[in-house]
């Protein structure tokens, strides 16, 4: 299987050099690549800690750290918080456990929201899609086929040409049921744009999964929920877990659905915070940037634990669809 | 396998983190922005009274929740924050005053809000370009009530008329600010040019070193607010303007097409920078850090947002009404050609009542509250900008300054008027005027303007 | 194994009923939400593009084929493909390109490989609207880290250009947006950023199942590494470039967020891509009818891009 190369690429019990090329000529080959990649993100970094004097500077210089002559001295580096203090926005509050409370919206209103939307659609869809895929990948009848081309065809179409109709759709809901909980329509549309994908990914999961193994727990008098339960979904629970951190990330990191889709500002997520966070802080680009850090954090520091996990669902989605 | 240890652990930490979000989560709701709760209960019929009190909601573009010393709308923000007990003490027992947060996105907002049943504020901020828009979308109601109010006789007539729609009046017009020239007296010894020629060689003397003679919002961001900005300020001190008094974009007449070459050279000749072009309100960082000369923009706009100052001598002031105190900026009517008087756009601000408001009484109540003479400066000062269109407030200390008296006397040498005209599909003009001037002036410098303005005229006009 | 539960001592009636009809109920939710949230929008977009949405009122009437022809007609909905298509050719090539390097050489097993894999991977989770923010802090005129050098009339003769502000070169043929503005080729280079790592990953697992020996006994026969790629090598991996081609095409289609935050659209209309263009005509005009009608081409040409994949990549994926 193609995923499992990938993962044995990254232990190093597999190394296998070529004769051709020198290892040490490659390995520097790929450590400029990782620079490149890395550059943008680190800039922004640093961008993040420098002060506004330094953000508006002509021309700009990437290192705050040149003295008054001009000349490059590391004693003399700028590095401030000025522009988290931005974000975060502490206010002292007698009430508050630390004597401080956050009052940046990003964190009372933005972040919070995200991860309710982020961890309550991974959560549905990574169960709804386990049982869909399982019975897709065990049973065997009419439509199968038929139904399981048509949800990869629907994982192609992406969200963007539905929310018109997805608006009028929210609109019409809200207006019969005034006073409902939108968010939950957010997480609603989420499933539904998550789902076709995830089904196919760990109908892959299951189907590398022995089929002996459940008769032999049916044998064993397990019912058919039962060796679902108790054989499989263990087996599975690492592709289940990839599942749920792919959502968890894609839904983080959505914008469009969530910026059109909720009409009330306060329902909105990160990625709203931060394109609101351009409005708020327009020439202070070191604010900006550490806006765009701390929401990142998150999702980096989750990929960072657990990329073997990303990359398998994603070799296992991708080449379906 | 270590994946799986790893996995499980992120799981927790997720688990933790979202736990951790939930239990912050009760500090959002002791915001007036409450989410998911209020609404539930506010939603049946009118607001839920609590002891008789039921909640006014308004919308602004300002935060009270910003603490944010530098953030850009601080000075609305703290108003609201300031404001928000003030109002509820004076309307114990009967209203309370919840401030919704909005972006600058809020017209829009409004219009589908309206229409979808959504959340709407009984009373908003309010522009007269958006008037269109909610007329042509029935998203507002009339406020005929206000012509009763003891304040009301006292307002500009020539405001009420422009919010006054088939005899019904449906916006309350609070201050106006027209659209000016501010400039550093350093860069303009002899003043401000009134010629666009003279402009233009001025101007071509002052761009080197990294200087520019103007910075103005020339960017099509934001969906072409520039039409409303320095292209119709140009537009209109040439004598022109945007439609033919039916409804049609008309922008084919020589005068525009005069104010087109203009600001052609303006480009051409390096008299303002690329930023100008960026959007973002880029092109205020140039006149902020005094490296352009003159900024044709909004009276009020300046006083809001142009600060800190560093003046071309290198004198810093934490605004711009230091910088007219020093002497360093001056403001001045923008060029004119022979026989026109220099145009200007006009901005006025005010209230609106959407049509689906649940609680109009508190609206009422609300702008009843505005319009009292202390509380009208405050709002003009910090949330609304500009004059006001009452005319013994004018007399206000807070409008006497040197500041004030220059615009006052810039405002009166211009001829001034809201930039839309008889246009009605706001959103879709200004998108067209903008991306078509953008392009004649800065993209395609050698198009036949002619021949551009007439397509965009077909293209607008066939909505009609 | 923990085994008989109590009910399965005497299975009821009801029990084996259920346990029969278990797979629809396990398939029920799935389709419910599917059909809700994916199927009844599509018909619903189809029905609105037929509709005219009068303002006041929000009713709406029936106007057949009107909404498209106002859409063929209009300038920005041509301009706007030009701008699609050149996107898409520098998008897919240029990540293609650098993603078939990046995987070639991470096949290669040295001691950074498992390190450089995590690295390279950082871009692909971040969102389009950071990335989108990130890139542009680099150009924003006179302070972005990137300005002075895309300024530097040596460089870029003849003045230097500003990528978020100079517009478009004249172009060669009319009605061609060719050659594209400096902002369409930066938010190429952004996107392509992004994305890279995902097409550098698939590649690479595909390259994985290129046999050792067959490149080794190659190169015995004296085949230079040039040969040996392209006659052994892209053969092999053939349908998975299409498949990460297809994979780039779609997410180019419809990615909207960057350009959200590094251009909106601009300078000008330079970087109205068809995407864009969608959210500017259905949310910030409000008009539904046109964007619905829109909405409808971009599924259409959605729907022809998949299947096509589909059928492309049929081998590897029903059994």
């Amino acid at each position: 299987m193609a995923q499992a190369t990938v993962l044995t690429a990254m232990s190093s019990s597999a190394y296998r050099p070529q004769k051709r090329l020198r290892p040490w000529l490659i390995s520097g080959a790929l450590l400029l690549v990782c620079a490149l990649m890395l550059f943008p993100v680190f800039s922004t970094v640093l961008l993040s800690f420098k002060q506004q004097s330094d953000v508006r500077r002509t021309p700009p210089v990437f290192l705050p750290c040149d003295d008054e002559a001009g000349n490059f001295n590391l004693a003399a580096c700028r590095f401030v918080l000025e522009g988290y203090g931005r974000v975060i926005l502490l206010q002292p509050n007698p009430s508050a456990p630390l004597g401080f409370q956050i009052t940046g919206r990003i964190f009372t209103t933005y972040l919070p929201n995200t991860i309710l939307y982020a961890f309550a659609s991974a959560t549905f869809v990574t169960l709804i899609a386990a049982m869909s895929a399982y019975v897709y990948s065990r049973y065997r009848f009419r439509l199968r086929r038929l139904i399981m081309v048509g949800l990869l065809t629907l994982a192609g179409v992406p969200i963007l040409t539905m929310l018109l109709a997805m608006a009028q759709m929210g609109n019409a809901i809200r207006r019969a049921f005034p006073g409902y909980e939108e968010r939950l329509y957010m997480i609603v549309v989420y499933i539904g744009f998550e789902l076709p994908i995830a089904i196919w990914i760990i109908k892959g999961f299951f189907d590398t999964i022995p089929r002996e193994l459940e008769e032999a727990a049916k044998i064993d008098g397990c019912s058919p929920v039962g060796a679902l339960w108790r054989v499989v979904m263990p087996l599975a629970l690492p592709g289940l877990l990839s599942i749920f951190l792919l959502t968890f990330v894609g839904v983080w990191n959505e914008f469009i659905a969530n910026y059109l889709l909720m009409s009330r500002q306060d329902l909105r997520g990160a990625m709203y915070g931060v394109y609101d966070f351009i409005a708020q802080s327009l020439s202070s680009y070191n604010a900006l940037a550490a806006a765009c850090v701390l929401v990142m954090i998150p999702v980096v520091v989750i990929f960072l634990f657990t990329r073997n996990a990303f990359f398998h669902a994603m070799l296992e989605g991708a080449v379906k669809g | 396998m270590t994946f799986k240890k790893r996995s499980l652990i992120v799981a927790s930490l997720t688990l933790t983190l979202s736990l951790l979000a939930a239990c912050a989560a009760p500090a959002v709701p002791a915001a007036p922005a409450a989410p998911a709760a209020p609404a539930a209960t506010e939603a049946p019929t009118a607001p839920a009274a609590q002891g008789g009190e039921s909640v006014v909601t308004t919308w602004y573009y300002y935060d009270q929740n910003n603490t944010d010393p530098q953030a850009n709308e601080r000075v609305g923000n703290f108003y609201i924050a300031k404001t928000i007990p003030l109002f509820n003490e004076a309307h114990a027992g009967r209203f309370k005053w919840e401030n919704v947060p909005r972006d600058y996105n809020l017209v829009l907002d409004l219009v589908t809000a309206v229409q979808s049943g959504g959340d709407v504020p009984d009373v908003m901020q309010f522009d007269i370009t958006h008037l269109p828009t909610y007329l042509l979308n029935n998203t507002i109601q009339d406020v005929e009530w206000a012509r009763e109010q003891p304040w009301f006789s006292d307002l500009d007539p020539q405001a009420v008329e422009a919010c006054t729609v088939d005899g019904k009046l449906m916006c309350i017009p609070i201050s106006e600010s027209p659209w000016l020239v501010y400039y550093y007296t350093d860069f303009y010894k002899d003043g401000f040019p009134k010629t666009p020629e003279e402009l233009l060689r001025v101007g071509g003397e002052l761009s080197k070193d990294g200087n520019y003679a103007l910075t103005y919002w020339g960017s099509t961001a934001f969906d072409g607010e520039a039409a409303g900005r320095y292209f119709y300020q140009v537009i209109s001190s040439f004598g022109g303007r945007y439609d033919d008094g039916q409804g049609n974009l008309k922008l084919n007449t020589p005068e525009n097409i005069k104010a087109i070459e203009f600001m052609r050279e303006v480009v051409k000749n390096g008299l303002s920078s690329e930023s100008v072009f960026a959007g973002n309100f880029e092109e205020e960082e140039a006149f902020k850090q005094g490296k352009a000369g003159a900024f044709p923009t909004g009276f009020f706009i300046a006083v809001r947002y142009l600060n800190p100052l560093k003046s071309p001598a290198g004198k810093d002031y934490a605004n711009i009404e230091e910088a007219v105190n020093d002497n360093a900026v001056a403001l001045a009517p923008f060029v004119a050609t022979e026989g026109n008087k220099p145009g200007c756009s006009l901005d006025l601000f005010g209230f609106v009542v959407p049509r689906t408001a649940k609680n109009v009484e508190g609206a009422k109540a609300y702008i009843n509250w505005i319009m009292d003479p202390q509380n009208t400066v405050d709002w003009i000062v910090s949330a609304g900008g500009g004059f006001p269109t009452s005319a013994s407030l004018r007399a206000d200390p807070a409008f006497r300054t040197e500041l004030y008296k220059q615009a006052q006397a810039v405002g009166e040498a211009s001829a001034c008027r809201p930039w839309f005209g008889s246009l009605r599909r706001i959103p879709e003009a200004k998108k067209i005027i903008t991306n078509t001037i953008y392009d004649l002036i800065k993209a395609r410098p050698d198009a036949d303007i002619a021949a551009e303005l007439t397509k965009a005229e077909e293209e607008y006009n066939r909505g009609n | 194994m923990s085994v008989a539960s109590p009910q399965r001592a005497r299975p009821g009636r009801g029990r084996l009923h259920f346990n029969r009809t278990l797979p629809f109920w396990l398939l029920l939710p799935g389709l419910l939400i599917i059909a809700a949230i994916q199927l009844y929008p599509a018909l619903f977009t189809v029905y609105l593009s037929f509709q005219r949405i009068e303002p006041g009122t929000g009713r709406y009437i029936f106007r057949g084929l009107e909404n498209f022809q106002r859409l063929f007609s209009t300038r920005q909905f041509i301009e706007s493909i030009g701008h699609t298509a050149i996107f898409l050719v520098g998008y897919c090539v240029l990540a293609m390109t650098f993603a078939v390097l990046i995987a070639m050489l991470l096949r290669q097993r040295v001691k950074v490989t498992a390190f450089a894999i995590t690295v390279i991977f950082v871009p692909w989770v971040l969102s389009d609207v950071i990335v989108g923010v990130v890139w542009r802090l680099f150009v924003v005129p006179q302070y972005g880290l990137f300005s002075p050098f895309f300024a530097n009339p040596s460089l870029f003769p003849p003045r230097g250009i500003s990528v978020l502000t100079t517009p478009p070169p004249p172009t060669l043929i009319p009605g061609i947006y060719f050659p594209p503005a400096p902002a369409l080729i930066f938010l190429i280079f952004a996107s392509a950023w992004k994305v890279l790592p995902f097409i550098t990953l698939l590649i690479l697992a595909a390259l994985q199942t290129v046999p050792n020996e067959v490149l080794e006994s190659a190169a015995m026969d004296g085949a230079t590494a040039g040969q040996s790629f392209r006659f052994i090598t892209l053969p092999l991996i053939l349908p998975v470039l299409t498949v990460a081609l297809f994979n780039l095409i779609l997410g180019g289609i419809n990615g909207v967020g960057m350009v959200f935050s590094l251009t909106g659209g601009g300078p000008g209309t330079a970087t109205e891509v068809l995407s864009y263009l969608l959210y500017s005509i259905g949310f910030a005009r409000l008009d539904f009818g046109l964007a619905a009608a829109l909405s409808v081409v971009m599924t259409v040409i959605n729907l022809t891009l998949v299947l096509l994949t589909l059928r492309l990549s049929q081998p590897q994926e029903e059994r």
